[in-house]
């Protein structure tokens, strides 16, 4: 068969749809769709933030509030690992707010066409691999400081060891939520250089 | 642009331009439910995409161009309906043509079928006569490389056609 009259075939169908359309069916399911997909957005990009966020102003609040109440067994170093900690889940919250807002902005970069589209779903897939990626080393110092802090109270050191072992294995698993992200976006650049290449 | 004029410019492209929207979807869709999948994933980002859309372009190629990269990112999802996995009837928004196939339609769906997810867009802008500066436009690649890649298809398609018309199919 020539390609000609592969043509008129495929033009066929213009005249006898393959499809037909329940129209009222789909425009609740479009409306339905859109506000669920915005949702999830807001809701995933939000909660490692505000989880940062709660998280260290109650640290700093409960030791604030110990420290000043004399209720605390807190030695002076307890209390300041406690205090790091905070600072430190604050300066978290706020780098990811950074890399969210650098990727907000640089996704107007990328025009309609599907190579635009590929470097763009490149882009998203590379801020999720940075994401995941500071998110597992984050446990580390946290996983650190919480347990320098928890030991200064004069808790048994098993308890400490068990803390560091909770942390360092929750590094260890979130390892292969990055590894999903990092193929994703392998597979990704893999389909933008087929596109761009003959 | 208000609610009510994007429902109308929607409606309006759905009833012109249906049978392009269901090209896309039979061929990079191969269940019933996943082509109704793929189907409401593609009219959600065409309602989503009308206040973008400017007029410096053709309707059909804005409409290729937004349900192409929504089939390709579709694909890359990482499960897809099995019909065996399903416990009961599903309402689908929509149904299969009760019409007759042409036999040669359905292996021109197939050989798209079993393309790559670029190559597959590339046959379609093709067989529906975009120009190479469309396609490039479309493709967001330089027009040299799209004609390479449609000499490339060409002769793929019509060496496959020959092969089956040899085996009596």
């Amino acid at each position: 068969m020539e390609f000609e009259d592969m043509k008129k075939i495929w033009d066929s169908q213009n005249s006898q749809p393959l499809y037909a359309i329940d129209e009222q069916g789909l425009h609740n399911r479009i409306l339905s769709k859109k506000r669920l997909a915005s949702k999830i957005t807001k809701i995933s990009e939000l909660m490692g933030i505000i989880a940062y966020i709660v998280t260290g102003c109650f640290i700093f609040g409960v030791t604030l509030y110990k420290q000043n109440a004399g209720l605390s067994s807190y030695k002076q170093n307890g209390s300041l690992f406690m205090y790091i900690l905070a600072v430190w889940l604050f300066a978290s919250a706020l780098y990811i707010v950074k890399i969210r807002i650098l990727r907000i902005r640089g996704s107007h970069r990328f025009d309609r066409s599907m190579n635009g589209d590929l470097g763009h779903a490149i882009s998203v897939a590379m801020h999720q691999v940075q994401l995941s990626l500071i998110m597992r080393w984050n446990m580390l110092p946290i996983g650190l400081l919480t347990a320098l802090s928890i030991s200064e109270t004069g808790k048994s050191p098993w308890f400490t060891a068990g803390i560091l072992v909770f942390f360092a294995s929750a590094a260890y698993f979130s390892g292969w939520e990055h590894g999903i992200y990092k193929k994703r976006k392998l597979e990704l650049e893999k389909l933008q250089n087929k596109l761009a290449n003959s | 642009m208000t609610e009510k004029k994007q429902k109308y410019i929607f409606e309006s492209w759905l009833h012109q331009y249906q049978t392009l929207l269901f090209k896309v979807v039979r061929a990079y869709a191969f269940t019933a439910m996943d082509q109704d999948d793929l189907f409401q994933e593609i009219t959600v980002q065409v309602w989503s995409s009308i206040p973008g859309f400017r007029q410096d372009a053709a309707v059909t190629t804005w409409l290729y161009r937004i349900s192409l990269n929504t089939a390709i990112k579709w694909v890359r999802k990482e499960r897809k309906y099995n019909q065996a996995e399903t416990l009961g009837p599903i309402d689908l928004v929509l149904t299969e043509s009760a019409a007759q196939v042409d036999d040669r339609l359905a292996w021109l769906y197939e050989e798209i079928y079993r393309m790559d997810e670029i190559d597959r867009s590339i046959t379609l802008l093709l067989l529906d006569n975009f120009s190479y500066k469309e396609m490039a436009s479309v493709l967001g690649i330089s027009e040299s490389n799209v004609g390479v890649k449609i000499n490339r298809i060409k002769k793929q398609l019509i060496s496959k056609s020959t092969k089956t018309q040899h085996h009596g199919i």
